[in-house]
């Protein structure tokens, strides 16, 4: 039988180079594709897959919140996290989130397939630098990567970080109270709890907020002066 | 003859996945790909492509910087971006720096062929995933 894998990415051109790439792979099947993360919570209820690969920066539900309602779903779900960047705080929310395999998009072509072997074989996958900064945790007992210490923020529960990445995407109260099926007096209610937990003052704050805490990633683009930013010195 | 267009993004996943779109339509033949600036300006020279299908941000040197250079070094040789800045500003200076066309990744599947057909036919193309049709 073969192994069955759901794709969750916004970028259609993303999930073709993919699909592509796994799909060359006898024995693996792309069961579903999933453009955003409630899409994809909803596919991987229906399908069933044997692996989840999700991109971190998804409108709507996020990699990392789609991870988390996967596994409070069915702790059976194998997720591989796929994400731009690889810093300290990514790394620790996907491990916390309960993600399986991490693999960087750039190198997506070279790290996925054995991410998903690993999976495949009830293995984890993680990049070298995830290994160390896990390994450092384990020796250093005062790092807190391996330990499930709470983060230094209030926390928020999964429907108010729902609203937080919808408000945050520039949506109205009314326009996520139609995503979220809720009344827009609720989705009122979540902002206000959220601005106040979070000691926030404005929609801006907001967003900052969810940018700081990866619940929605920009890239920037590139100076436009004429000069090249990112060329090596 | 067939059109040859050389693939221009810092993913290899991407490139991946707008060769699979491309490789559809016989007339047209993926030449060579390239991950960053610099060595798309290499294999501009080398592989002579009719098209080159660019992004904005990547290593080395970005897109509009090669854009530019593509053209003093190049002139004729057209260059269409995709890239997920889906913004006019961004579009504009794309533009300026001599691209033909500029569509967002985020609605590649439906833009990419005609925006392709388009430009290796040296007719402008433009489309943001906001505003579909955006007038510079």
């Amino acid at each position: 039988m073969k192994l069955r894998i759901l794709l969750a990415d916004d970028h259609e051109i993303v999930r073709r180079g993919l699909c592509a790439l796994l799909q060359k792979h006898e024995g693996w099947e792309v069961c579903g594709e999933a453009s955003d993360g409630r899409e994809a919570v909803e596919m991987a209820k229906r399908l069933k897959p044997d692996v989840v690969i999700v991109d971190i920066g998804m409108p709507h539900l996020n990699g990392l919140d789609t991870t988390r309602q996967l596994l409070q779903h069915d702790p059976a779900f194998k997720v591989i996290v796929l994400t731009i960047t690889d810093s300290d705080q990514v790394i620790r929310e996907a491990l916390n989130a309960g993600a399986r395999g991490f693999v960087l998009k750039s190198d997506a072509a070279r790290d996925l397939v054995s991410a998903v072997e690993a999976l495949q074989s009830n293995r984890m996958f993680f990049t070298p630098r995830v290994n160390d900064l896990v390994m450092a945790g384990f020796l250093d007992k005062g790092h807190a990567i391996t330990r499930n210490e709470p983060p230094d923020l209030p926390i928020l529960t999964a429907r108010e970080r729902e609203v937080t990445q919808l408000l945050a995407e520039g949506k109205s109260s009314k326009e996520v109270a139609s995503l979220l099926n809720l009344s827009t007096k609720t989705v009122e209610t979540h902002r206000s709890n959220i601005m106040r937990k979070l000691s926030l003052h404005s929609i801006r704050d907001l967003v900052v907020y969810a940018i700081k805490n990866n619940i929605i990633q920009i890239q920037m683009p590139p100076h436009l002066n004429g000069t090249t930013e990112g060329t090596m010195a | 003859m067939a059109v040859r267009i050389l693939l221009v993004d810092d993913h290899p996943v991407v490139r991946q996945g707008l060769r699979t779109l491309l490789e559809g339509r016989s007339e047209w033949e993926v030449v060579g790909e390239a991950s960053d600036g610099i060595e798309a300006l290499e294999k501009v020279g080398s592989l002579q492509p009719d098209v080159v299908v660019l992004d904005v941000t990547m290593p080395r040197m970005n897109g509009i910087e090669a854009c530019r250079l593509i053209q003093q070094t190049t002139p004729g040789l057209e260059v269409l971006f995709v890239t997920q800045h889906d913004s006019p500003q961004m579009m504009r200076e794309a533009l300026a720096a001599g691209a033909r066309g500029y569509v967002a990744k985020s609605n590649l599947a439906r833009d990419l062929l005609e925006a392709v057909e388009a430009v290796s036919q040296h007719r402008p193309f433009t489309a943001l995933a906001r505003n579909p049709q955006v007038q510079c």
